[in-house]
């Protein structure tokens, strides 16, 4: 290869507490090469991207960009080593025109200190006309489409003479034409000499563009790949792999197939005619990569965002379900993902936090806070959350007594069908033991559970089923005896199987 | 199930009567304000002779006694991380609109239950208002204030009503010789507030809702349902509030309750109502409303001219409302 390096990492690592997220990597980009980043969640793509925007520091290792070696980057050199990271959040101003947006903080002013729109909008023209982007730089940004306003973001890192482009995620909820016209003006980009860094979930992207692919796993480099040396199915298997002492052996239980909750035709959002069903005593899981549409689907079933369609239909019956109050009402409980922002008052005690379900939606007026007090402690207990007493704060606790916390309380609000979306995220494994085991338990009980995890292996040990949904479609139905990371990973990164 | 660990919530059965005494960590704040109070007291006597009368405490209590009553609502719906700052105009509304049908010798019973429907509407409306419209509440409350500063001038087109000796035992009787019926009126409303938040699933949902909307959303809480009832309580209560100062001096007036939305919230605050909501007891709103009329109360004793009152009650709200917020800061950092 007779391109210069631009930049180049040297075993590089970060740790955060239980868990190493990158681990002795090292990673090299050239000008004018489009270099994809594959892995599966939790892989450590996101830390990279971090580490190279300077949102991060690096434990050890260095990044070397033009020969100059670096042990961390601040925000500020990276964006002056010309290094710009296109998010899936858009960041620019919806109320300034195109060219505004692209000239942002660096306007052409004229003699008397005013901006000189006839040049900035010229110069906007010529730019977006050398990228091949066809847009009029006078319009405003808030009446873009989502992938105008990407290609707006590129034709501004290209007017900051941008050198490395990292790309993360950058098609999740386009059509396909809208991701061809990406796939080509990022070649376009390319052609100029940038580098590009692409990350990707989604496999004929990667491969439709790729000039290498590295893959990741469990925050180590597994390899790095030339252009077309490799298949779809063997990056697929060294995206997964991983040693089977770290899954967890549950108790299988028989399932009562006479019972049945359907969930049927759900769309919204970018959920698109979703149906599932779930029998009684039975564990789904529902996979996918992040912006699958996994917690949309969640969120729809138990009313929490607006649905376009959608029904559930217990033994026969249909469900009216337009609120979370109805769907508690109907039996339904829905433990959230982010436990500290919709799941816990965190200035609030134990006691009030498990409460908060059942007092909501039981009736009676008043509270007997003898009964409350009795009942939290026995959900509590239940799944052992450690704590001095039930008048504690819940932000005081660790992470998986949080979460058990959270636990408690949908427990106590009894339910018959319980969504748990990322149960254990960044919590213990001891914790996680607990929560599995309750699970498990719960199933016994003959509960209908559905469970969303990003965690494979997670999904392989509990489930007794697995849904993976991939552009806010369910794409494969794998049943225990199929269940593998390798299949999972096929279906939501939509692999050849 | 391990039940090894000291820490197991099993092993605090035990002490769980203890921990939820009146004297646990969450009343701590409670005891502080007591403490300050009881501290301003024994300063206030000793600098004058006159402070710590009967007399004088009864007088401060029934001085207090309109705002504290107002401040009962704004704390709830405080609590449910709304502001409302249309009280004080709101006030001048139903004391005129009650006024009117006095001088048309309406009796004093149907006024009562007018002026309080009155309130009861106006809050209800500012309730649906502030949820539908889904504007943050203060500047929706800040465009209401306006309203009814307007609507306080064209009901009485503009003038003062005198009473002419109407009503005049409904806010001055004392009861027993020695008990302004204000504030009699005042530790009742307390009281009604203290038990609704403290028993009632309704008054917890409050705190909820305040403390994280998201989750309360999530747990079936109806939000727009238990704002609209705060609103609604606190016009009741101002509308309530209005008769007693109607009846206190004789007249309506349409400027009356303006220094309210600063005083109420100032109130709940120095007695650790959240600004944003999900936190504050109505036992230290009751003792802020009365920490502030004591501080009135001892400038008019060292004879302070009314207009450094202004000055020096609105620094005591700007230290107050800061010290709240830099102990809300320090517990959301410790809380990551």
């Amino acid at each position: 290869m007779d391109r210069r390096q631009i930049l180049s990492v040297q075993a590089c690592s970060k740790a955060f507490p239980g868990v190493q997220a990158f681990d002795k990597v090292d990673f090299d980009l050239y000008e004018g090469e489009i270099h994809c980043v594959v892995g599966e969640n939790g892989a450590g793509k996101s830390t990279f991207i971090k580490m190279l925007s300077g949102a991060l520091r690096p434990d050890e290792g260095t990044i070397t960009i033009d020969g100059n070696v670096y042990t961390f980057l601040t925000p500020s050199q990276a964006h002056e080593l010309g290094i710009t990271t296109i998010y899936q959040e858009i960041s620019l101003a919806p109320d300034l025109t195109v060219a505004e947006n692209i000239f942002v903080g660096r306007e052409f002013t004229n003699r008397l200190g005013l901006v000189d729109y006839r040049r900035l909008n010229r110069e906007a023209r010529d730019l977006l006309n050398n990228l091949n982007i066809r847009l009029d730089v006078e319009a405003l940004v808030d009446k873009l489409s989502v992938p105008e306003r990407q290609s707006v973001q590129i034709a501004k890192a290209m007017a900051w003479q941008a050198r490395v482009f990292i790309l993360d995620e950058p098609t999740a909820t386009y059509s396909s034409s809208e991701i061809d016209n990406l796939l080509a003006l990022v070649r376009g980009i390319a052609e100029t000499g940038v580098g590009i860094i692409y990350i990707s979930h989604h496999l004929e992207e990667v491969f439709t563009i790729h000039d290498r692919i590295t893959v990741l796993r469990d925050g180590k480099k597994v390899v790095t790949h030339t252009q077309n040396e490799v298949s779809e199915q063997q990056i697929i298997s060294e995206m997964v792999g991983r040693d089977l002492s770290m899954f967890y052996t549950r108790e299988r239980l028989a399932i009562d197939y006479d019972s049945v909750v359907r969930f049927e035709h759900f769309s919204g959002g970018v959920v698109k005619d979703v149906s599932l069903e779930i029998y009684k005593g039975e564990i789904v899981g529902l996979a996918g990569m992040v912006g699958s549409g996994r917690t949309d689907l969640a969120r729809l079933i138990f009313g929490a965002t607006r649905k376009v369609s959608g029904q559930v239909i217990r033994n026969e019956q249909p469900i009216d379900i337009a609120n979370p109050g109805q769907a508690i009402k109907a039996g339904l409980s829905m433990l959230t993902e982010d436990r500290q922002k919709t799941g816990l008052i965190l200035n609030q005690s134990i006691k009030w936090n498990v409460s908060i379900v059942h007092l909501a939606n039981s009736n009676g007026a008043f509270i007997n806070e003898k009964d409350e007090a009795d009942n939290v402690l026995c959900c509590t207990q239940a799944i052992n959350v450690k704590a001095q007493s039930i008048d504690q704060d819940a932000g005081s606790l660790s992470g998986g007594n949080q979460q058990k916390v959270v636990l408690a309380k949908w427990l106590y609000a009894d339910s018959e069908i319980i969504i748990f979306d990322e149960p254990t995220r960044g919590i213990d494994i001891g914790s996680k033991e607990e929560i599995y085991k309750l699970m498990v338990e719960l199933a016994r009980q003959g509960k209908y559970i559905l469970m969303l995890s990003s965690d494979m292996p997670e999904l392989i040990a509990m489930c007794d089923r697995v849904l993976v949904m991939r552009r806010g479609e369910i794409v494969g139905r794998v049943n225990r005896e199929e269940l593998t990371e390798e299949t999972i990973l096929s279906y939501s990164i939509g692999g050849a199987l | 199930m391990s039940q090894g660990s000291t820490q197991s919530l099993a092993t605090s059965t035990a002490n769980k009567k203890t921990k939820t005494g009146f004297f646990n960590k969450r009343n701590r704040s409670v005891w502080y304000l007591f403490g300050l109070l009881v501290i301003a007291i024994i300063i206030m006597s000793l600098l004058d002779d006159n402070f710590l009368t009967v007399g004088n405490i009864f007088n401060v209590l029934n001085q207090q006694s309109t705002l504290g009553i107002v401040t009962m609502g704004i704390a709830m719906a405080m609590i449910a991380g709304c502001l409302d700052l249309t009280v004080g105009n709101m006030l001048a509304c139903v004391a005129s609109i009650a006024a009117i049908l006095l001088i048309r010798d309406i009796s004093d019973s149907v006024v009562i239950v007018l002026a309080c429907l009155a309130g009861l509407s106006f809050g209800f409306i500012n309730g649906v208002i502030v949820t539908k419209s889904r504007i943050d509440s203060f500047i929706a409350t800040l465009g209401l204030m306006s309203i009814y500063q307007g609507l306080a001038l064209i009901i009485p087109q503009g003038n003062n009503i005198y009473l002419q000796g109407r009503f005049g035992s409904f806010g001055t009787t004392k009861v027993g010789g020695v008990v302004p019926l204000p504030v009699v009126y005042f530790v009742s409303v307390t009281i009604l507030a203290y038990l609704v938040m403290r028993y009632t699933k309704y008054g917890r949902n409050l705190y909820v809702i305040g403390g994280n909307r998201e989750a309360a959303y999530l747990a079936g809480i109806s939000i727009e349902r238990h704002r609209i009832i705060a609103y609604s309580v606190s016009g009741l209560l101002v509308g309530f509030t209005s008769l007693i100062v109607i009846s206190r001096i004789g007249q309506s007036q349409p400027a009356m309750g303006v220094s309210y939305p600063l005083e109420t919230i100032a109130a709940a605050v120095i007695g650790g109502v959240a600004l944003n909501g999900g936190r504050g007891s109505i036992p230290g709103v009751f003792l802020g409303v009365i920490l502030l009329g004591l501080i009135r109360n001892s400038l008019n004793l060292m004879r302070v001219p009314s207009f450094y009152q202004y000055v020096m009650l609105g620094a005591v709200v700007i230290i107050a409302v800061s010290l709240s917020n830099l102990g809300s800061f320090h517990r959301s950092g410790s809380n990551n």
